[in-house]
């Protein structure tokens, strides 16, 4: 006698269709993507990793085996400093790009109904991509300085009486300009699944009688967290590897890993630089792996 | 019987674009109502105005007898099923199910063994149990449809408005659907109003059939005397079952120019003289046979066929080119063999066909 396993009934479910089997064609396809990938990121990494463990000298680099570098950066306060400044700079310009880019994308992705209207309004966030990224990180400092655009104005308006010296050269100097350059890639991805839900269902939800707010918890932001997910990615992998708008905007106070590793590789200490590259490359790996945990986004998108 | 829901002389207009002339109907209590009409024709319009999705420019809409155009959607106690069901993606069967109960401003269900019992006794209704823990995805359409109601019936509305449910769904599950939907509804007692497009769909599910005619209603009445007595011509014509000629009225024949018919009984009242003939009441003879007294007919090319079934269906061409449609349903008849281009003798009784004028 044979057990019986339950058949699906396959009238009652949607199917599933077989697994293609990739041919010979497919594998060429892949080539030349496997190859790049290989050439460029993977031996890299390789080599990251192994110059990591390399013996470093004020003059000289030898491949001979040493943990000498990790100690050096796990026994010094400035490094291990660096390493929290980077995780508290990354968790916070997330934050502030999700508050502000959030409502942005709400108001194009589901406010305005004319699609041609949303797609001009996006484009339009993308206008400051025309000029280059150390010009929009140079821009803040007229802004934000002693003298700067919103000191000026805050004193004609007699709100301030002095200037506020804490704009510029300070931690939120650099988060202020990172949440500016970064804000459009946490737009992009969530107004684009929120153009995505069926009008009828928020209609549906509204007309069982849920107000807005219960709509918004409910329904709007579980069906666009795959957008705030993919965001999430974008804007974390590029603050963490950061170091432009960090120097420019701080006058060098705020150090992250990647003006460490700027640093370490400008006064030719490759091992050292190696061992901060290894760290932020782990910390992204994990800050990745994380969101993805979160949703699913294979099933998602 | 009581009239749950008046409408009075309901009119909304788009721009300079008319969609509600003027409607005015009375649906009665437990009553399954279907509203018949080609797209165009104002029906999604009527239903989203008494749903309260959108406000009318003038007239009244009154629900046991109040008037409730100040009364926002949700608050009317009208459920509303959308033509693509418009589930909640991301929920569960139960969760969709339970989402008005949960999550409505008005006394909603935070008992969890209450939300519970009510919840899967309308799974249980709509016959979906075993699929409550499911994704909307992980279900079929006509078990999609059914969690639709389920969710709009689990709050228990004195009306549900249901927006040609049946369309997306294919052509047997439809059949079957229909039937579901009328058991459901009597099981309940609750007042239904049907949009459909469809006017097989139409006649199968209403107590009542309420046909839209360009922005106002051509006829209420039951299925059976919209099919076989019209009020007008565009009616029969929705009805996709009469062949209609259109012409004057003298001296007691109806001629539209190529043709004359002899006239029985009086013509209903209609602008314009029109004249019309069930599809299956006419029979096809060889063209030299002559024509009996008290019948009708005229001389026509034979054009093509199309089996349906149990019928078939055959396309003539008159001397004007008017195309006429001749339906021999095999329960009556047996096939008949006509030859491609060769002229035949349409003839049917003269009592048989409508006149308007």
């Amino acid at each position: 006698m044979t057990i019986a396993t339950p058949v699906p009934d396959s009238s009652d479910t949607t199917p599933v269709g077989p697994v293609a089997r990739p041919s010979r064609a497919a594998y060429w396809l892949i080539a030349p993507g496997a190859i790049w990938m290989t050439l460029f990121l993977v031996v890299p990494l390789g080599m990251m990793v192994y110059v990591s463990f390399w013996s470093q000298t004020t003059f000289k680099i030898e491949p001979i085996l040493t943990t000498k570098s990790w100690m050096a950066f796990f026994s010094s306060d400035t490094y291990l400093s660096a390493l929290w400044t980077t995780i508290r700079i990354w968790l916070l310009v997330l934050l502030t790009t999700f508050v502000v880019g959030y409502p942005t994308a709400l108001f194009v992705g589901l406010f305005v109904k004319n699609k041609t209207l949303a797609t001009a309004l996006l484009v339009l966030c993308v206008i400051p991509f025309w000029t280059s990224f150390l010009i929009r990180v140079l821009a803040w400092r007229p802004m934000l300085g002693k003298e700067g655009a919103i000191n000026i104005i805050l004193q004609a308006f007699h709100i301030t009486r002095e200037p506020i010296e804490a704009l510029l050269f300070t931690e939120l100097s650099v988060i202020i300009g990172m949440t500016q350059i970064y804000c459009v890639f946490m737009v992009g991805p969530i107004a684009f699944m929120l153009g995505r839900i069926d009008p009828n269902v928020i209609e549906a939800a509204r007309d069982l009688g849920a107000s807005f707010w219960r709509i918004f918890r409910t329904i709007i932001l579980p069906l666009s967290m795959p957008g705030v997910i993919v965001g999430g990615i974008f804007v974390s992998v590029m603050v963490l590897g950061e170091f432009a708008t960090a120097a420019a905007l701080s006058g060098r106070k705020v150090n992250m890993l990647g003006n460490i590793i700027v640093t370490q590789v400008g006064s030719l200490k490759w091992a050292f630089a190696a061992v901060v590259g290894v760290i932020l490359t782990i910390l992204m790996g994990l800050v990745v792996a994380g969101f993805l945990r979160i949703v699913d986004l294979k099933r998602e998108l | 019987m009581t009239d749950v829901l008046r409408i009075e002389n309901l009119g909304k207009s788009y721009g300079s674009n008319a969609a509600l002339r003027g409607v005015t109907l009375a649906v009665a209590d437990n009553e399954y109502v279907s509203l018949l009409g080609p797209s165009g024709s104002g029906k999604t319009v009527l239903l989203r105005l008494i749903a309260g999705f959108e406000q009318p420019d003038m007239g009244r809409i009154l629900f046991d007898g109040k008037d409730i155009a100040s009364v926002p959607a949700h608050e009317r106690g009208i459920g509303f099923v959308f033509q693509n069901f418009a589930l909640f993606p991301h929920l569960s069967v139960y969760d969709n199910i339970s989402f008005g109960l949960v999550n409505r401003v008005n006394a909603p269900v935070t008992d969890g063994s209450a939300l519970r019992s009510r919840v899967m006794e309308m799974v249980e209704l709509v016959g979906l149990i075993g699929l409550e823990d499911r994704g909307v995805h992980q279900i079929s359409g006509g078990q999609r449809q059914r969690v639709a109601l389920a969710r709009t019936l689990v709050s228990q509305p004195r009306i549900v408005l249901l927006d040609e449910p049946l369309g997306a769904l294919d052509a047997n599950l439809r059949t079957r659907m229909r039937g579901e939907i009328r058991r459901i509804r009597s099981q309940l007692g609750v007042t239904f109003l049907h949009v459909t497009g469809s006017e097989t769909e139409a006649l199968a599910m209403g107590d009542r059939i309420v046909v839209l005619d360009n922005g106002s209603v051509g006829q209420i009445d039951t299925p059976d005397t919209v099919y076989n007595s019209p009020v007008s011509p565009n009616v029969a014509r929705y009805l996709n079952c009469y062949n209609l000629f259109s012409g004057t009225i003298g001296g007691g024949t109806f001629s539209d120019g190529a043709h004359s018919f002899p006239l029985s009984g009086t013509p209903k009242p209609n602008a314009s003289p029109a004249y019309a003939i069930r599809q299956d009441l006419i029979t096809v003879r060889p063209s030299n046979s002559p024509l009996a007294s008290g019948e009708a007919g005229f001389a026509a090319t034979y054009l093509a066929s199309e089996y349906t079934g149990a019928a078939f269906m055959y396309f003539f061409r008159a001397v004007d080119g008017h195309i006429v449609e001749v339906e021999n349903h095999l329960s009556h008849r047996a096939p008949q063999t006509l030859d491609v281009n060769a002229t035949y003798q349409l003839v049917w009784k003269a009592d048989d066909a409508l006149v308007y004028g």
